[in-house]
């Protein structure tokens, strides 16, 4: 209970802090606070996929159907905050490029791997069978997340993008963070994989609950 | 154009809707756990 109440103080300094102090890119201005959000939301669709990637080696190697609920779980909450990092910087794109959608590098990578994992519940529905389609899914899951590296930080990188790359660390390599912006920032990493984890476990709960049912 | 504020307000509004939300599935399907 106790880390409830502290996620619900730290999300809420969040998002207080957010708004009250100082655009974190004062180039961009006020579309700059969606960092705050939108940043901490790809952070966590990349650990859900690979808390399914793992859950899914695990998988193979005992057997053990629990951990195939927490590849489904962790692969459906990966796509949800997939979606919410790609609505927030469609809002972001739309404000200083005039445009929700210009199939920048950063937008259609982040396109390909929605599908990818869109891909992953189609397969599951696909196949009939709990064993098999548990099995094929993991192997699936373990592929799908070889591309996350690739498609979330090496291809927008490598072609020449207008998405802000400096916000963390600029060119140089080094910190490149204020603080008024990193009190607001970290705390919201944290808050969102608080979140995370708070999701994650019940659903996990619910889709083992469900297959218990299913299976008497 | 809407204010930071209003933004503020809504975004809070969400917040808690949400925390509420999972507040309510945990109690739930604590329930769901125990009957198991």
């Amino acid at each position: 209970m106790v880390w409830k109440i502290v996620l619900l103080v730290v999300m809420t300094w969040v998002i207080v802090g957010a708004f009250i102090l100082p655009a974190p890119q004062q180039a961009i201005g006020e579309a700059s606070r969606i960092f705050y959000f939108h940043v901490p939301q790809a952070w966590v669709a990349v650990v859900a996929f690979l808390v399914s990637m793992v859950a899914s080696v695990r998988f193979l190697r005992n057997g053990n159907r629990l951990e195939d609920d927490r590849a489904r779980v962790a692969a459906g909450l990966g796509l949800l905050f997939s979606l919410l990092a790609t609505v927030s910087g469609s809002i972001f794109a739309k404000v200083t490029w005039q445009s929700y959608w210009n199939w920048d590098p950063r937008e259609t990578s982040i396109l390909i791997l929605l599908l990818i994992y869109g891909a992953y519940f189609a397969l599951r529905t696909a196949v009939t069978e709990p064993e098999r389609q548990a099995r094929l899914a993991a192997v699936y899951a373990i592929f799908a997340f070889v591309t996350v590296p690739f498609l979330m930080f090496v291809i927008p990188r490598v072609l020449p993008s207008l998405h802000p790359s400096d916000s963390i660390v600029d060119e140089s390599g080094s910190f490149a963070m204020s603080l008024e912006t990193s009190v607001v920032f970290f705390p919201s990493l944290a808050a969102f994989t608080g979140v995370f984890i708070w999701m994650y476990r019940l659903g996990r709960r619910v889709t083992t609950a469900e297959r218990l049912r299913i299976e008497e | 154009m809407m204010s930071n504020y209003t933004v503020l307000a809504v975004t809070l509004i969400i917040w808690f809707g949400i925390f509420a939300y999972l507040m309510v599935l945990d109690r739930k399907t604590r329930r769901l756990e125990v009957k198991k």
